[in-house]
């Protein structure tokens, strides 16, 4: 039954595709997050609905789209060239059939964030790109938040749709992604235009972001409280009254405390003493290997290389008996142990050219929404922005502090190539590129507001004495 | 149960969403890019205008040519 409602969805989607291809692309985006042929039953799981999806995105772009303003930016470039590389190394892999098996799910991720920036060309497919990732993953934090708040969670108790423990439903990259995620959803009480400000749209982004938070307590993912302190100490930098946030964060934060379980407390302990957990453990001798391992193997061992690893350390085990407390120390030996962080994930699995790569596509990421957050800020600051242009210094800030969490999250856990934030990068080049196509239009009126060849040159001596002046013209 | 409550709430809202796009003029092109574009074909068609009408005020203004005088 619940695979036939999602077919329904799928082609109702489709349908109105028809008549605004662009749809398809939100399409994909749903199927890729959501993972529908996962949740539901019969017909679905045998149907490839999403390579469905990619075809229709992909060519009703290709025929249908009037494709105007489109660019290929150099984090375009820099996302081919790492696609490239990736490919490379599979074929050089030290675990070519595992490797293979992860490639098979990479490559999409990749391309479909190269291709995704060509769509966003206006402002209304830039919004519902993020309306569309907001409203998949909150689909699932939605579940986890009513499950959380009426009692149910644990560590590896949780269930979700679909419980194989991979992609965004792992509850780690799960916790990640939603705290990510939460400046973008309150920027839709602010300036969104498909939902236009209101309060029922305020009250379900506060219920959401609220469940959002519920991610990591339910989970227990103690990757998801780093990422949440993180948050909050990044949203400082953008708070006005920084006092009162900071006071309010701390009663919010001392309220929650009595309804957290005692399992939540002995899970996150293990944060301040890593030792004492296995998986915490375990970590620093992995990330040890890895450094050792790209010394002798530069240009990295392809997808899954860690499945070489093994080593042996000491674990103290507690065990208590009334009121004694003894720790013996045991020896663990450990084979084919995960990464456990996005950057030893690429470093181990392509080398440094690999890493110096991903690590680039990120911070040019950082930098470019400082930019844009920086120049349209100013400009709204100063009363040159009309409604059409409030909104892009938010969302530039929003997906800047999205690409800071997942930073944040990414260090514990191996999410390098996770499609929802390669999603992101794809929309932030996006909006690069729809600020530059405004700019570039200003400019190009303000250049021809001067006639002939000695104004073209005042034009452009004007734009390098002050380039305000000929954006404002 | 709690599980077909979220997915209802998240599709419903999805549809909705989609719904409203499609009937949107703004998805396919851009109001604002296209408002500049436009307003700079307008202002580069009044110069041209302009130009034109200084031009010929120029020629009406400007005395006649004695050598074509004395030809006529």
């Amino acid at each position: 039954m619940l695979g036939f409602v999602f077919l329904a969805f799928i082609g109702f989607v489709l349908l109105l595709g028809l008549r605004r291809p662009y749809l398809w692309v939100l399409l994909y985006v749903y199927i890729d997050i959501l993972a529908p042929q996962r949740i539901g039953f019969g017909v679905i799981q045998s149907l490839q609905v999403s390579l469905v999806a990619f075809a229709a995105a992909f060519g009703g772009w290709l025929l249908l789209d009037r494709k105007q303003g489109v660019t290929f930016s150099f984090r375009q470039a820099l996302l081919l060239v790492f696609f490239a590389y990736c490919f490379w190394t599979t074929g050089h892999a030290d675990f070519p059939a595992e490797a293979g098996t992860k490639w098979n799910w990479v490559w999409k991720a990749l391309l479909f964030a190269i291709f995704l920036p060509f769509t966003l060309t206006t402002r209304a497919r830039i919004e519902a790109l993020g309306l569309t990732m907001v409203l998949a993953i909150g689909t699932i934090v939605i579940g986890t938040g009513m499950k959380v708040t009426l009692g149910g969670g644990g560590y590896g108790n949780l269930k979700f749709f679909v419980n194989d423990n991979s992609g965004i439903y792992e509850s780690s990259t799960l916790a990640t992604v939603a705290i990510a995620l939460t400046p973008l959803i309150w920027w839709f009480t602010r300036y969104g235009t498909i939902y236009r400000p209101h309060w029922a749209v305020t009250a379900f982004a506060i219920a959401l972001i609220f469940a959002c938070l519920m991610v990591p307590i339910g989970t227990e993912a103690r990757t998801g409280l780093l990422c949440i302190a993180a948050l909050a100490v990044l949203l400082l930098r953008y708070t006005r009254r920084r006092l009162l946030f900071i006071v309010g964060a701390g009663v919010l934060g001392l309220a929650a405390l009595p309804f957290l379980p005692q399992s939540y407390y002995d899970r996150m302990a293990t944060i301040a003493a890593p030792g004492g957990d296995e998986s915490a453990s375990t970590r620093m001798a992995v990330w040890e290997w890895t450094l050792e391992y790209v010394a002798q193997n530069p240009a990295g061992g392809g997808f899954d290389a860690y499945r070489g690893n093994s080593f042996t350390y000491q674990m103290p085990v507690r065990e208590g008996t009334g009121n004694s407390t003894s720790v013996e120390y045991r020896k663990v030996t450990d084979e084919g142990r995960a990464f456990h962080s996005s950057l030893f994930e690429v470093l181990g699995e392509q080398g440094y050219p690999g890493f110096i790569m991903w690590a680039l596509l990120h911070l040019t990421g950082l930098w470019q929404m400082e930019r844009v957050r920086a120049r349209w800020g100013k400009r709204d600051r100063a009363g040159d922005n009309g409604e059409d242009e409030a909104w892009i210094a938010p969302m530039a800030t929003a997906l800047q502090l999205a690409t800071c969490v997942y930073l944040v999250g990414a260090l514990f856990q191996g999410i390098a190539y996770q499609p929802v934030m390669l999603m992101i990068i794809g929309l932030q080049i996006g909006l690069n590129s729809y600020c530059k196509r405004i700019e570039s239009a200003r400019e190009q009126d303000a250049l021809d507001s001067y006639s002939g060849p000695r104004g073209r040159i005042k034009a452009k001596r004007g734009k390098a004495d002050g380039p305000a002046d000929a954006v404002t013209a | 149960m709690i599980d077909y409550i979220a997915l209802s709430i998240g599709h419903g809202v999805l549809a909705i969403a989609l719904l409203r796009l499609v009937m949107r003029d703004g998805l396919d092109v851009d109001p604002l890019l296209d408002g500049l574009r436009q307003a700079a074909l307008e202002r580069r068609k009044a110069r041209v205008d302009a130009r034109r009408a200084k031009r010929r005020g120029a020629r009406d203004t400007k005395p006649a040519d004695p050598q074509t005088q004395a030809e006529s």
